[in-house]
C-alpha cells in the first residue's frame, strides 16, 4: 500500500510539469498583448517596448518558460500585472474560499446522490424509483446558470430566506453549493442505483437473506460497501468537473473565489495572474484525484491481487 | 492399442515451460513466477487420444493454449511433424494453425454472436483457404452433416442454439479446415450428461471418420476413461503419471493418481471402495514444494521426498510416474 | 433414518412459477417430498428441470417478480413456510432451515471478514453478544476443519481457496445448528480432491449434529456416495422417487434409466455411450402428456394424452410413468390380443 502511494506521488511530477507547460504556451496563443494593455491607450511605441523589456517579454519563449518554472518551484508565481501584488498573496486569499464552496458542494454531491441512489434501488421501477430518476435526468441536464438563477429567485427574491449573493455567513453557502453539487449529486445517485442494482443480484446477497438477515441490513452492511467501490470514482471525478463549475457559480453569486479570480485576470489580460491559478487549481485536481485512488485501493483491496 | 514403436508420433513437447510473472507491490522484491507449467515431456502419436487430467491449476489447459501458441511458452521445443513450432515465425503458424485446431469449454464464447454459422463456417475456410470458393457451400452442409445439425442451422446465430448444439457448431469450425490435431479443452464439461453423452460418440465417431489426433484435456476422469487412447496426470505444473488408459485405471502408480481416482464419486451406491482423502489444498504454483510438489500431501511422505525431485520414469512399458517409491504400489 | 418418525419437512405440491413477458414458465410444477431428521435426500436432474428453484422455494427465495410461489406447501414443525409472515420466515432461514451454495467464490461477501460473516448469524437469531458469537465463529471454522481459526476468521474472502470457502459456507450454514440443511450443488465448483473432503465434512457434520440433508446435485456419483433416498426431476416434476440402492440397481423410468446410461463408467469400457433423443420441453410451453413422451423409447398415444402421476409401487418405489400402472398392463394385453 505504501509503496503503491509512493509510485502514485511519483507518478504526478510529470503531470504537474505536464501542467506548467500547458498553461504556459495556451496564454501564449490568447490574443491580446499585455505590454499594451499595461500601458494604457495611446501609449508610445517606446513606452510599451520599454515595458516588454522589463517585463522580459521579449526573450524566446522556452527561455521564458524555464525561467517561470523555476520560479513557480521556488514558490514565486510572479506580480500582477494590474496591481503588481504577489500572484501568491491573491491566490492564497481566494483559495480558501473556493475550497470551502467545493467542500460542500462535494459533500450535497455524495450525500444527496447516494441518498437518492439508494432510494431508487431498493424498489427499482416503482413510482419512487422514476421519480427520484427524473429529478437526477433533470440535474444532470439542466445547466448551472440557469438552475443558480432559479434557486435565486426563489429562495432570495422570492421567499427571502437566503442571501442572494456575497460570502459572509454559512447562508451564503447553501445556494452556491446546491448550484454547484447539484450536477453531480444527479450522476451519483444514478451511478448509485446502477451499482446497488448489480449488487443486489450477486449470490452473496443471496447467501445473506439465506441467512436470514433483515433486509435493511442487507441494504446497507451487505450491499452499501460493496454498491460504493465504482461510486468512488465517479465522485473523484466530480471534482474536475467542479473546479470548471466555480468559475460560473462564483460568477453568478458575486464570491471572491479562485474561479472568479482568474475570469476577472483572463478579461484583464493578467497573464501571471491567469498562470498562478490555473496552475493551482490544475494540482488540487492532481492532489484530490491521488487522494481518490488511494481510497479506491483501500476500499476494494481485492485488486491488489488481480 | 498397438505398441507405441509401430505408431507415428505427430507431436513432440520437449522441456515445455510456461511462467506466468506475478505483479509484485514492492520494487525491492525480486520478481515473482506462477510456474504454470515447469519442464514438461510427452510424446501424441496419430491417430490417438491422448487425455491431460488434473486439478484446476495443475497446468493442463496452459499446456493446451502453449502447444497452440496462444499464449508464447517461456522455454521449450513443440514439434509437429519435425518441425519447432515455437520456431516458426508469424506467417509459418499461420499456415499450421489449419492442421492445429481447438475445441472450448464454452462453446458460446468462443463462437462470434453477430455471426451467423453459415459466416462462422466460411470465416474458417477463407482464413486457411482450404476449399474453393464455389465449393464452400456444399462443404457447409457436408460439415453439417457430420457433426448432425440440420441445413437451416446455417442461416441462425449461435444464441438460437443449446449448448450442445452449440459445442457441435464449434466442432464443425473445427473441422472446416481439415486438421491434423484437435485440441479439446474441457469441450464436455459444460454440458448435461445426457448432451455430454451425444458429443462424446460424435467426437469418437469424426475421429474414426477422418483419423484425427485428439488431445484431450479434462477434469472428468469418468470421461477420461471413455475416451483416451492414453491417459497423462498433472500436478502443479508437472507430469506426474503418463500411462495407456487401462494401465492407468487398473494400476495407477503415483499416490496423487490413486488419490484422484479414488476421489471420484461413483454412481453405484453398492460399491464400497477405500477412499483415500488428500488432506489441504494444492499448494501455490508461485513458490512450489520442493522436492516433490505432491510431498506436503501424499500420505506416503518421507524426508526424501521433500528434498529430492522425482524424475519421470519409465516403470513399465509406456508407463511413466514420476514417485521415488512408485515401485511400492505395482 | 427412521421410517417411523414424522418427518421434520414436508413439501405437497409445490408449484413455482416465473411470470415472464414471454408467459409463464412452470419451472417448478407440483412436487412432493418428504425429509426425516438424520436422512440425506437428493434431488437430481439436468440443468433446467427445476432442482435449484425447489431448494429456493423452501427458503422463499425466489427473485419477485417474476417468480411466485403459485401452490403447495411446505411444512416444517407445523407451519406452512409458504404462508408465514416475512419476519416468521427471518427467523427459520439460517437458523432452523440453512443452504449453502454452489459458487464459493462469490457467495460470500467479499467485503467482510468471513468471521463476521458466520457471526452474523449467531448474533441474529442466538441473541449472541459480540464478543461470544466471534468466539463461536473461530470454534465453527475449527469444526469445518480450517486450521488456525483465528487468524482466517480475520481475513477476508479472496485470501482463502476455493475449498477453505465452501468450508466456511458450511461452517455458516451450521452455526446456529439447523434442523435442516439444503446444499444446492456444493461441490459442483470445486475439484474432486476436495470434493471428496467436502462431502466427508458434510456427512460427518451430520452425523453429529442429526440433521436432515437436502442435497441439490446433477452428478449421479454425489447422489450414489452420499443420499438414502433420491428424487429424479425431469421438466419441474418428480418423475422418480426411491431409495438410493434401489433407483441404481433398477431404474424405473425411462428418463431415469437413460441418465444412467449415458454416464460414461469409470469402472468399464464401452465404444459407444447411450444417448437421450430429442431435448426437454420449453417450461413455457408443457405438453399435456407426460413430459418425457417425445423423447421415450416406450411411448404411447396415452402418454401423450395425459400426464401420469407418481405412483408407489409395492416396493416403496414411486414412478411418474403409465408403463407401471394397470391401464400399461390392460392396453399390453389388449394388444397381445390383437396380435
Amino acid at each position: 500500500m505504501l509503496m503503491f502511494i509512493v509510485r502514485r506521488l511519483l507518478q504526478t511530477i510529470p503531470v504537474i510539469i505536464g501542467v506548467t507547460f500547458v498553461v504556459f504556451f495556451i496564454m501564449q496563443l490568447v490574443p491580446g498583448d499585455p505590454a499594451v494593455l499595461l500601458a494604457g491607450e495611446g501609449a508610445s511605441k517606446e513606452t510599451i517596448e520599454a515595458i516588454r523589456d522589463q517585463l522580459g517579454l521579449n526573450r524566446p519563449l522556452l527561455v521564458q518558460y524555464f525561467d517561470y518554472l523555476t520560479s513557480v518551484f521556488r514558490g514565486d508565481f510572479g506580480v500582477s500585472l494590474k496591481n503588481s501584488q504577489p500572484v501568491l498573496d491573491e491566490i492564497l486569499v481566494r483559495l480558501p474560499i473556493t475550497v470551502e464552496l467545493s467542500f460542500f458542494s462535494i459533500l450535497i454531491t455524495i450525500v444527496l446522490g447516494m441518498a437518492a441512489g439508494i432510494i431508487s434501488a431498493i424498489k427499482p421501477y416503482s413510482l419512487k424509483d422514476t421519480t427520484v430518476m427524473i429529478v437526477a435526468l433533470l440535474g444532470i441536464s439542466l445547466p448551472s446558470f440557469w438552475f443558480g438563477l432559479m434557486l435565486m429567485y426563489f429562495f432570495s427574491v422570492k421567499l427571502q430566506i437566503l442571501p442572494v449573493a456575497g460570502w459572509d455567513s454559512i447562508l451564503h453557502v447553501i445556494l452556491p453549493a446546491l448550484t454547484l453539487g447539484a450536477g453531480g449529486a444527479a450522476i451519483v445517485a444514478r451511478m448509485t442505483r446502477s451499482s446497488m442494482l448489480e449488487v443486489i443480484r450477486q449470490d452473496y446477497i443471496r447467501t445473506a437473506r439465506a441467512k436470514g438477515v433483515r433486509e435493511s441490513v442487507i441494504i446497507y452492511k451487505h450491499g452499501l460497501r460493496n454498491a460504493l467501490i465504482p461510486v468512488i470514482t465517479v465522485v473523484g471525478l466530480q471534482f474536475g468537473a467542479l473546479l470548471g463549475g466555480t468559475v460560473l457559480v462564483e460568477s453568478i453569486f458575486a464570491i471572491n473565489g479562485l474561479g472568479r479570480m482568474i475570469v476577472d485576470s483572463i478579461r484583464m489580460r493578467d497573464l501571471p495572474m491567469v498562470q498562478g491559478g490555473v496552475l493551482v487549481a490544475s494540482l488540487v485536481f492532481v492532489v484530490v484525484n491521488l487522494i481518490v485512488d488511494v481510497l479506491y485501493r483501500f476500499f476494494n483491496k481485492r485488486i491488489e491481487l488481480n | 492399442m498397438q505398441g507405441a514403436a509401430d505408431k507415428n508420433v505427430l507431436l513432440e513437447v520437449e522441456h515445455l515451460k510456461q511462467y506466468f510473472p506475478v505483479k509484485t507491490d514492492s520494487l525491492f522484491k525480486p520478481k515473482a513466477y506462477v510456474q504454470a507449467v515447469d519442464d514438461i515431456f510427452f510424446k501424441l502419436y496419430e491417430g490417438e487420444t491422448l487425455s491431460i487430467v488434473g486439478e484446476s491449476g495443475c497446468g493442463k489447459s496452459t499446456t493446451g493454449r502453449a502447444i497452440l501458441r496462444l499464449d508464447e511458452p517461456t522455454a521449450g521445443r513443440v514439434y509437429y511433424s519435425g518441425t519447432n513450432i515455437l520456431g516458426l515465425n508469424k506467417k509459418e503458424m499461420r499456415k499450421l494453425r489449419g492442421d492445429l485446431q481447438v475445441i472450448f469449454q464454452d462453446p458460446f464464447a468462443s463462437l462470434n454472436p453477430r455471426q451467423t454459422v453459415k459466416q462462422i463456417l466460411n470465416e474458417a475456410m477463407a482464413i486457411q483457404d482450404v476449399v474453393e470458393k464455389s465449393k464452400r457451400m456444399d462443404r457447409m452442409f457436408e460439415l453439417l452433416g457430420y457433426v448432425g445439425l440440420p441445413p437451416e442451422a446455417l442461416d441462425r446465430y449461435p444464441h438460437e442454439f443449446s449448448g450442445g448444439q452449440r459445442q457441435r457448431i464449434g466442432i464443425a469450425r473445427a473441422l472446416a479446415v481439415n486438421p491434423k490435431l484437435i485440441i479439446c479443452d474441457e469441450a464436455v464439461s459444460a454440458l448435461d450428461v445426457s448432451v455430454q453423452a451425444q458429443v462424446l460418440n460424435l467426437l469418437k465417431k469424426l475421429q474414426k471418420q477422418f483419423g484425427l489426433t485428439f488431445l484431450f484435456i479434462s477434469h472428468d476422469l469418468s470421461v477420461v476413461r471413455h475416451i483416451s487412447d492414453r491417459v497423462m496426470v498433472m500436478y502443479l505444473g508437472k507430469v506426474v503419471e503418463i500411462a495407456d488408459k487401462k494401465d492407468l485405471f487398473d494400476t495407477p502408480l503415483h499416490p496423487y493418481t490413486r488419490a484422484l481416482l479414488s476421489s471420484i464419486p461413483v454412481p453405484n451406491p453398492e460399491l464400497k471402495r477405500e477412499r483415500i482423502i488428500l488432506k489441504g489444498d494444492v499448494p501455490s504454483p508461485i513458490n512450489p514444494p520442493n522436492g516433490c510438489r505432491f510431498h506436503t500431501r501424499c500420505p506416503f511422505v518421507t524426508e526424501k521426498c521433500k528434498t529430492e525431485e522425482p524424475a519421470l520414469r519409465e516403470l513399465d512399458t509406456n508407463h511413466m510416474v514420476s514417485c521415488h517409491y512408485a515401485e511400492n504400489f505395482k | 433414518m427412521t421410517e417411523s418418525n414424522k418427518p421434520i419437512l414436508e413439501v405437497k405440491g409445490l408449484k413455482t412459477h416465473f411470470f415472464t413477458k414471454r408467459g409463464v414458465s412452470k419451472a417448478v410444477d407440483g412436487i412432493d417430498f418428504s425429509l426425516h431428521k438424520g436422512e440425506t435426500l437428493g434431488i437430481v436432474g439436468e440443468s433446467g428441470c427445476g432442482k435449484s428453484i425447489t431448494s429456493l422455494s423452501i427458503l422463499r427465495l425466489i427473485p419477485s417478480p417474476p417468480g411466485k410461489i403459485a401452490g403447495g406447501q411446505v411444512l416444517f414443525k407445523g407451519k406452512d413456510l409458504v404462508t408465514i409472515s416475512e419476519d416468521e420466515m427471518r427467523r427459520v432461514r439460517g437458523n432452523e432451515i440453512s443452504m449453502i451454495f454452489q459458487e464459493p467464490m462469490t457467495s460470500l461477501n467479499p467485503v467482510l471478514p468471513v468471521g463476521e460473516q458466520i457471526a452474523e448469524a449467531l448474533r441474529m437469531h442466538q441473541n449472541m453478544g459480540r464478543k461470544a458469537a466471534w468466539e463461536r465463529a473461530v470454534e465453527m471454522l475449527k469444526l469445518v476443519g480450517i486450521p488456525s481459526p483465528e487468524k482466517r476468521a480475520k481475513q477476508e474472502p479472496f485470501q482463502l481457496s476455493g475449498g477453505m470457502r465452501q468450508r466456511v459456507m458450511i461452517a455458516m450454514a451450521l452455526a446456529c445448528t439447523p434442523e435442516v440443511l439444503i446444499a444446492d450443488e456444493p461441490t459442483t465448483a470445486l475439484d474432486v480432491t476436495i470434493q471428496a473432503q467436502i462431502l466427508e465434512l458434510i456427512k460427518d457434520l451430520q452425523n453429529r449434529l442429526g440433521m436432515g440433508v437436502i442435497m441439490i446435485t446433477h452428478d449421479l456419483g454425489v447422489v450414489a456416495e452420499t443420499c438414502d433416498t433420491v428424487a429424479v426431476m425431469y421438466a419441474g416434476n418428480i418423475i422418480e422417487h426411491a431409495p438410493t440402492e434401489k433407483i441404481f440397481a433398477n431404474p424405473r423410468h425411462p428418463y431415469t434409466q437413460g441418465l444412467l446410461d449415458s454416464l460414461p463408467k469409470i469402472h468399464e469400457d464401452q465404444e459407444e455411450l447411450q444417448t437421450i433423443e430429442g431435448s426437454v420441453p420449453s417450461p413455457y410451453n408443457m405438453p399435456a402428456g407426460c413430459r418425457f413422451a417425445s423423447r421415450c423409447p416406450h411411448q404411447q398415444p396415452i402418454c401423450h394424452e395425459q400426464q401420469p402421476e407418481l405412483i408407489e409401487q409395492n416396493d416403496g418405489v414411486k414412478v411418474r410413468c403409465w408403463m407401471y400402472t394397470d391401464l400399461w398392463t390392460v392396453k399390453m394385453v389388449k394388444e397381445e390380443a390383437v396380435k
